[in-house]
């Protein structure tokens, strides 16, 4: 330590260090003090000859080297793959024990190479294990970068030729041991002496080599096996070779790498995708759930494969669908029960379809619901015409589907007192009704449907014939909770409201007059029911006409301000029928009433149409309606009114056909004849005039133009302009719980409200619409 | 068999010459305000349909009773009771006529 810079030279401390060094490198056994000697070398070494350091690298460099020279050569002596890559492995280990060893004597030269002043304390620092400073040390670096410039680069391309051929013999079946891969793996890795990416070499090297030779293995199966076992077989066939190779690669390869299963997704599915759709269709066709799960969990690996799959359920339940509807045309037509369990059916089948074969996807229910959308509101079997009339220039809207009109007419069977009600549990309404929602769903012109709903309560409540009313009210609620409008929905209610106003004035009613026996009224608001100005009148017999002054009294003594319309075609009532032989029980409509007590004053005589005419002053249509009902009432097996001459329809009739009563009149039970018994003519109410059904449905248009001005309105009060566009997208938002605004529709609206100055089109841009107060 | 004809001659003597009788007449009216403009001008809302702040109001407690009556003034044109009872607190006219306001007679 007291000699000068320069006395001590490299040559003369290096023939004592090298066989120390060699011994490291060779994995012989160093004594203690060997160990420390080489410290002490290299700091004398490196402190007193200037040129010390730079000698000792490339000594220890050349060293190194030869060293690796002779592994290489013990290496290759194999020639058989296994022996060749566990000498390799063996030989890899050894060194890369010793890069973690050697480097640690040689910390002083570390130091002075990088012209760092060299510390007392880092010479006692001894065989540190610590990652850290070692991983970037020059000497292992050096060792690395010789591993890899010389044994590595010759032989790299036999050492991943061998380890991919065990792995090709894995995928065949044949056993070996897996170390030898995952050595040769471990190698690559830590060969990297590239601290920015240490996975740089295998990447390149070992994992471009295990992708390339997947590839060609499935290159070569894949066709084999779909060519002699199958579309079906190789579904099974690429599924399992998949989660195997996804297996593999767990074993094999660096964590964070897909390159491999995206090679195989793309050899294994990607290229035969067309085989493999063709394969859909019939699938769904024979709802092969399994199979399909197969092909779902399969083609959702390619970009391109759900896609055609959504369109062929898409494809197939619309066509089924339909064609279900219109093999079945004849019944569901005429009976709303028959179409509605048929609707529900399907929509059951496929719903299960799409749960079982694809988990209830969202992008699987998307195309399901689209589907049912058109089967809802496919207008081929049967079509609703909503013609709108001369008041609207003569223009027919579009035929929509007659389902919303069959909805309602079910939820009626199911609400009022009917065989299939009385026949169905309270749960089982209820779970019908909500089924009917479901439907109603899908329906696109459900404005359509609260019509006839409306219809067919009023009908049920003037009629007291709701099979549970507090069912009715629940249905409200329903029809609230599945979006229906507000408005419509506090309309319905509001008759609810109403109907128990009008019950209490009804005991009032009874209560102050002498002859309550035999009248009920019900005097209702006609804000909540009446629609427009539809009604019929009638000439009533006296026994009815005389509790008219009576009630109007009455009303007036109650109220201020109001005045009474009769709706003689809503009210109804019992009478009873003498015969020769017995006596009957008769439930009818007023206007039934008004012909049968025709006959009171002249019991057996025949009286022409015409007299009748006179006798009732009911309209033509409707006294034609009434009289058939009497003659041709289905339910009777003995009508009520016999008449000559021959008719089939009510129009057959003319002013000189004759009538008269049937005094052999009885109901028959079990083929006997009755004498006693009760029955009811009223069939379906008759709410409306044909004349006012025909108003209706060009209400309903009216009432659609009028929402869809209204819509356009608060959307451009709210956003002052807006663009086509973005206009016709929140539109169908607002109205689509009523109805779908055709484009037509919206573009006439939009054309009016322009010109009414409601709004105007930007100067600058026509297709941008701005508001105007 | 012999009771039974018994008792329709009973029946015979009671209504002879009735073949059809009442027994029960359900009879159906439709009452509205006595009005001869069916749309209230202050509000602009149907008399027969409660008033914007009443429907407003309803729609709190859905089957909350609608009390929401017409008014008659002198001049005989007709208002929701309570769009004009705010009405007259600012000008005590006739909206439609201008003549002063005073009520002829209240809906009940
Ligand atoms: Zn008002
Ligand atoms: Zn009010
Ligand atoms: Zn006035």
């Amino acid at each position: 330590m007291l000699k000068e810079k320069g006395q001590l030279k490299f040559e003369d401390k290096w023939p004592h260090m090298r066989p120390i060094v060699l011994k490291l490198l060779k994995q012989e056994p160093v004594s203690p003090a060997e160990w420390h000697e080489l410290f002490y070398d290299v700091h004398l070494v490196c402190l007193w000859d200037e040129k010390g350091p730079a000698k000792l690298r490339d000594h220890l460099h050349e060293d190194i080297v030869q060293f690796i020279k002779q592994a290489q050569n013990r290496v290759l002596a194999q020639r058989q793959e296994e022996a060749l890559l566990k000498a390799y492995i063996a030989e890899w280990r050894k060194f890369f024990t010793q890069c973690n060893y050697l480097p640690t004597p040689f910390r002083q030269l570390e130091k002075s190479l990088q012209g760092k002043p060299a510390s007392a304390s880092s010479s006692t620092q001894g065989n540190n294990n610590k990652k850290g400073p070692i991983e970037e040390s020059i000497v292992r670096n050096l060792m690395l970068d010789s591993w890899n410039d010389s044994i590595f680069s010759d032989i790299k391309h036999r050492l991943q030729d061998s380890a991919m051929k065990l792995v090709h013999a894995e995928r065949n079946g044949e056993a070996f041991d897996s170390q030898l891969v995952i050595g040769v793996r471990e190698s690559y890795v830590n060969l990297c002496s590239n601290t920015e990416d240490r996975l740089q070499i295998y990447r390149e090297n070992f994992e471009a080599a295990y992708i390339q030779s997947t590839e060609l293995f499935y290159r070569m199966k894949a066709p084999e096996q779909l060519a002699t076992n199958g579309v079906q077989a190789y579904m099974r066939y690429a599924d399992a070779k998949l989660r195997e190779e996804e297996a593999r690669v767990q074993r094999y390869l660096e964590a964070g790498s897909n390159g491999v299963i995206q090679c195989c997704v793309k050899v294994l599915v990607g290229n035969p995708l067309p085989v493999l759709l063709a394969e859909c269709a019939p699938l769904i066709r024979a709802g092969e759930t399994e199979r399909l799960q197969l092909m779902f969990r399969l083609l959702e690996r390619v970009p391109e494969g759900v896609q055609p799959m959504l369109r062929e359920l898409e494809n197939h339940i619309t066509q089924a669908g339909l064609a279900d509807m219109e093999a079945a045309a004849d019944i569901i037509t005429q009976d709303s029960e028959k179409y509605v369990e048929r609707l529900l059916e399907l929509f059951r089948k496929f719903s299960k379809l799409v749960h079982e074969a694809f988990s209830d996807d969202p992008r699987f229910l998307t195309a399901r619901d689209k589907a049912f959308k058109a089967v809802v509101n496919d207008t081929t079997v049967f079509k609703l015409e909503l013609g709108t009339g001369r008041n609207i220039g003569g223009r027919i809207v579009a035929p929509e589907s007659k389902c919303p009109e069959l909805l309602a007419n079910y939820c009626d069977m199911l609400l009022r007192r009917t065989p299939l009600s009385k026949r169905l549990t309270s749960e089982e309404i209820e779970s019908r009704l909500k089924d009917v929602l479901l439907v109603l769903k899908y329906v696109s012109n459900k404005d359509v449907f609260m019509r006839y709903h409306k219809a067919h309560l009023t009908r049920r409540l003037i009629l007291d014939a709701s099979a549970d009313s507090e069912k009715e009210e629940d249905m409200v609620e329903w029809l609230r909770e599945v979006g229906m409008p507000a408005d419509y929905v506090n309309k319905l209610a509001r008759m609810f409201q109403d109907i128990k106003v009008s019950e209490d004035l009804n005991a009032q009613f009874r209560t102050s007059t002498e002859r309550h026996d035999a009248i009920n009224i019900k005097i209702l608001n006609a804000g909540a029911w009446a629609r427009g100005s539809e009604r019929v009148t009638v000439s009533l017999p006296v026994e009815l006409e005389d509790y008219i002054p009576e009630v109007e009294e009455f009303y007036k003594r109650k109220h201020n301000g109001r005045k009474l319309q009769w709706y003689h075609h809503m009210s109804n009532g019992t009478i009873t029928f003498a015969t020769n032989g017995g006596k009957f029980d008769l439930d009818v409509t007023t206007f039934q009433m008004a012909v049968l007590f025709a006959w009171n004053q002249r019991p057996h005589d025949k009286i022409t149409y015409e007299n009748l005419r006179l006798a009732t002053e009911l309209p033509d249509g409707e006294l034609r309606k009434t009289l058939w009902s009497l003659v041709a009432f289905p339910k009777l097996k003995r009508q009520l009114l016999q008449f000559t001459p021959q008719a089939t329809a009510p129009k057959d009739f003319d002013e000189h056909t004759t009538f008269w009563v049937n005094q052999d009149f009885a109901l028959i039970k079990n083929a006997k004849p009755q004498k006693r018994g009760k029955v009811n003519l009223i069939g379906r109410l008759q709410l409306s005039t044909e004349r006012s059904q025909i108003e209706d449905n060009q209400s309903i248009v009216q009432l659609r133009i009028l929402r869809t001005q209204e819509a356009i309105i608060k959307i451009l009060k709210m956003r002052k302009r807006i663009s086509n566009a973005a206009l016709q997208s929140e539109l169908v938002d607002i109205l689509k719980n009523m109805f779908l605004p055709s484009k037509k529709m919206i573009k006439e609206q939009l054309e009016w409200l322009i010109e009414h100055k409601y709004m105007k089109r930007d100067d600058d841009d026509i297709n941008t619409f701005i508001y105007m107060a | 068999m012999a009771d039974e004809n018994d008792n329709d001659r009973i029946d015979d003597n009671q209504k002879p010459e009735k073949m059809f009788t009442l027994k029960k007449w359900n009879a159906v009216a439709m009452w509205s305000w006595d009005v001869e403009c069916d749309t209230c001008a202050i509000c602009r809302v149907q008399v027969m349909d409660a008033c914007l702040r009443c429907q407003a109001e309803s729609k709190k407690d859905s089957y909350g009773k609608q009390d929401c009556v017409v008014v008659w003034g002198e001049c005989n044109h007709s208002f929701h009771y309570c769009c004009m009872s705010l009405w007259v607190k600012q000008n005590n006219r006739c909206p439609l006529c201008q003549q002063e306001w005073s009520i002829q007679r209240m809906g009940k």
